[in-house]
């Protein structure tokens, strides 16, 4: 994987004294931090390193330098590519653009925060991959961001429909985009010469991820997408919420409507999955979930695209759920909020803990570290009560656009019938078996981190001295960050 | 108050679901009459339906291979029950190649109709679904409001054309006018007329034949060349037309003059009679 950087500052990556030395020379000689860079082993094996140390030195003196991804693919790939955009899209209407060594990352939070997609392409699914960060010089000091690129699903949707004529046509679509430029350009090249561009224009703003560690969940259940979409279609579309009930013997899926009172009620469906229709099976602990039908529906359509199976990862109803897809090429999770079964007290102590993504700061510090920094923070991951039962966007909070600009936990007001917005904390689960109508379901609350970033740049050695090239210590493992 | 049945045969719990797909079309909530050798799906004719009723008969026998039912009383064996059509029509769409269909009443909380269908999945293991479709028991001292339609003596019966070009002739002239003048002779001629300030639009169907009248001295006295014809709301007779989503193996239009048009079909050995009153 090769990363271009484009012009900005020297790439270098070492460890040991001698860099160390070497580096902090440039940082003083330069004053700026640098972008990270994946592949060079050192100085001067990267092609044209002195004629970018000028470059990059001009562009010290201009004070910035743009985030950017560039990337290619075939027709075929770009049908896998809408499926995702078109699985996110019942997620919510907005989609980010998150550019990473890792690859490209497409995310999308529900404006309820109760379900996150993302749709990981790993740089070898492109033809060509290459993105950068973009650094920002500001006195002494230098911000480095990613390309914080939000765009609206109503924009980039339809560019991506009729995907199966798109697979047809298309020989290759590139993507492109600068932070600076504030649109995004794909273009498709068609059979016979036609080329067709789109811009699509972005708003600023940092992705939300969310921190999830689904192997830890007790039950993991892996199925093939043909069976779930077999047991999709007994839901009616007016039924919003599933339930997932499973014991070590048996898998049930059923619709979690209300009792029901008069003929205009829906149709109670259940379905029994057993256990030997599943790629893998493992329940830890009998369990009920229930969540939101939309995004199974989302995932499962992608799911098809891929072939690849679903794993849905889940423990007690409370605590967020996992569907994911694990491929060479890509990798999805969903997070979705399941219904809490409490009747007034916050419930499950293990919240879905979202952060803004941690401006880099530093060449070389490493994700592990963001995701250190992170999870230090848990006490911000508040579980919110939310009065109304239900997981949908129209129902509920307020003040949603706040929550990216906080560094501390904010107080949520629901609006409902029944709302009873509880203090801060997590607290631990209490088995309370309440009133089915007093059911209240937990919000997954996205905690925006304050980014570090002045406590990281007095140090700027340490960092360095953590940091590494190699792909392993990205992740450290204890956290998967998505 | 009992109900079981069960349906094991694919072709007979095909042709149960195109019932009831067609049932799901014609009404939005409809009775089911649960009689110990028939099921009728009922309509009655109320203003709430713009007078429309629909009478539609199966023989049990002929779908399912156990069928047990235990009325309200001995004298009174059998079961009125309310239910929104589409639900079951849904419900049985998940049957498309069961092993097996189980219907029984049941009452969790609520009175149910329950479907209970063992789907043979690719593994060879059995999946089990089950829907409980909410349904009202309706009291007996509504039943005469419910009870077979007594066939009009009609002026003119004919046969009808191909029931889809008839449905695609009809929903253009829906664009035009509410309202359609349906008109026969005893020559095998029907037209479809509407009127507007601006335009008429007639179209002719010939040759279609006559069936033979039950009674000698209507047809023998009425010439032959007169239409008899009604007028009536042109969406209930869409929404007649769209229901049949197979050509039926018999269909007879009897008309009344100026009073009410009954269509009497026959879908292999289901038959369904459907009344459209004068729009007045």
């Amino acid at each position: 994987m090769t990363e271009e950087v484009d012009g900005r500052r020297p790439t270098e990556a070492r460890t040991g004294p001698s860099a160390t030395s070497n580096l902090a020379a440039l940082w003083e000689r330069e004053g700026g931090g640098r972008v990270r860079s994946r592949s060079f082993g050192g100085c001067g094996r990267h092609p044209g390193t002195w004629g970018r140390r000028a470059e990059a030195r001009l562009g010290a003196l201009l004070g910035r330098a743009a985030a950017m991804l560039k990337c290619g693919m075939s027709g075929s790939q770009v049908k896998v590519f809408g499926k995702a955009i078109q699985a996110l899209s019942r997620v919510s209407d907005e989609l980010w653009l998150d550019p990473s060594e890792k690859g490209l990352a497409l995310r999308s939070v529900n404006s309820c925060r109760s379900a996150y997609g993302c749709v990981l392409f790993s740089p070898v699914f492109f033809q060509h991959y290459q993105w950068s960060t973009s650094v920002k010089m500001n006195d002494n000091d230098s911000t480095s961001s990613n390309l914080n690129c939000k765009l609206g699903m109503k924009s980039i949707l339809p560019i991506f429909r009729c995907l199966n004529s798109l697979e047809r046509n298309v020989e290759k679509c590139k993507i492109f985009t600068r932070s600076d430029k504030c649109k995004v350009v794909i273009e498709f090249f068609c059979r016979h010469g036609i080329r067709r561009t789109h811009n699509v224009c972005f708003q600023e703003s940092q992705p939300l991820q969310v921190i999830f560690e689904k192997n830890m969940c007790s039950n993991t259940l892996v199925i093939q997408p043909r069976v779930l979409a077999e047991a999709i279609v007994l839901f009616t579309s007016s039924q919003e919420e599933v339930t997932l009930a499973v014991t070590p013997l048996s898998v049930c899926l059923k619709s979690s409507s209300d009792e029901p009172v008069d003929l205009t009620s829906s149709v109670y469906s259940e379905m029994f999955v057993g256990p030997d229709e599943f790629d893998f099976f493992q329940i830890g602990v009998d369990s009920e979930i229930t969540f939101c039908f939309k995004e199974l529906k989302g995932i499962l359509t992608f799911s098809e695209a891929t072939h690849a199976p679903i794993a849905i990862h889940f423990d007690f109803p409370g605590k967020p759920m996992a569907l994911s897809i694990d491929d060479m090429l890509l990798e999805a999770n969903f997070i979705l909020a399941t219904l809490a079964d409490e009747p007034s007290r916050a419930s499950s102590p293990q919240s879905l803990c979202l952060s803004q993504k941690q401006k880099r700061s530093e060449p070389l510090s490493s994700n592990s570290e963001a995701g250190k920094n992170v999870t230090s923070k848990a006490p911000e991951c508040i579980l919110r009560k939310v009065a109304p039962k239900r997981l949908y966007p129209k129902e509920t909070l307020t003040d949603v656009s706040a929550l990216e600009n906080c560094g501390s936990p904010i107080m949520k007001r629901a609006n409902g019938d029944r709302s009873e917005v509880s203090e801060s904390s997590v607290s631990d689960t209490e088995e309370v078996p309440g009133p089915p109508y007093l059911r209240k379901f937990s919000c997954m609350f996205f905690g925006a981190v304050s980014s570090d970033q002045q406590e990281r740049f007095n140090h700027p050695f340490d960092s360095l001295a953590t940091a590494s090239d190699s792909e392993e210590d990205m992740n450290d493992g204890s956290f998967s960050t998505f | 108050m009992k109900f079981r049945a069960k349906i094991v045969d694919t072709a007979c719990l095909n042709h149960f679901t195109r019932v009831s797909n067609m049932i799901a079309k014609l009404a939005k909530t409809c009775t089911l009459r649960i009689s110990p050798d028939k099921l009728n799906f009922i309509l009655s004719d109320k203003v709430a339906n713009g007078g429309v009723s629909m009478w539609c008969e199966l023989e049990q026998e002929n779908f399912f291979s156990e069928f047990q039912m235990e009325g309200v009383s001995a004298e009174n064996n059998e079961i009125y029950l309310e239910l929104t059509s589409e639900n079951l029509s849904r419900a049985l769409k998940t049957a498309q190649n069961a092993r097996a269909l189980k219907i029984k009443l049941t009452n969790k909380h609520f009175p149910c109709l329950t479907v209970s269908i063992e789907l043979l999945s690719v593994s060879n293991s059995s999946r089990v679904v089950t829907h409980d479709i909410p349904i009202r028991v309706i009291p007996r001292k509504l039943w005469k409001d419910l009870q077979e339609p007594t066939v009009p003596d009609a002026d003119v019966s004919i046969y009808l054309p191909v029931l889809k070009t008839m449905k695609s002739i009809v929903e253009k002239m829906k664009n035009i006018s509410n309202h359609l003048i349906i008109e026969a002779n005893l020559n095998g001629e029907l037209n479809l007329k509407i009127e507007t300030e601006l335009v008429c639009v007639t179209t002719h169907f010939k040759d279609l034949g006559n069936p033979p009248s039950a009674s000698e001295d209507v047809s023998q006295d009425r010439n032959p060349e007169q239409m008899a014809e009604v007028r009536i709301d042109i969406r209930r007779l869409l929404q007649f037309l769209a229901g049949q989503q197979v050509n039926p193996t018999k269909a007879v239009c009897n008309i009344v003059s100026n009073k009410i048009v009954h269509f009497d079909l026959l879908h292999e050995d289901v038959s369904l009679q459907y009344f459209i009153p004068a729009f007045s």
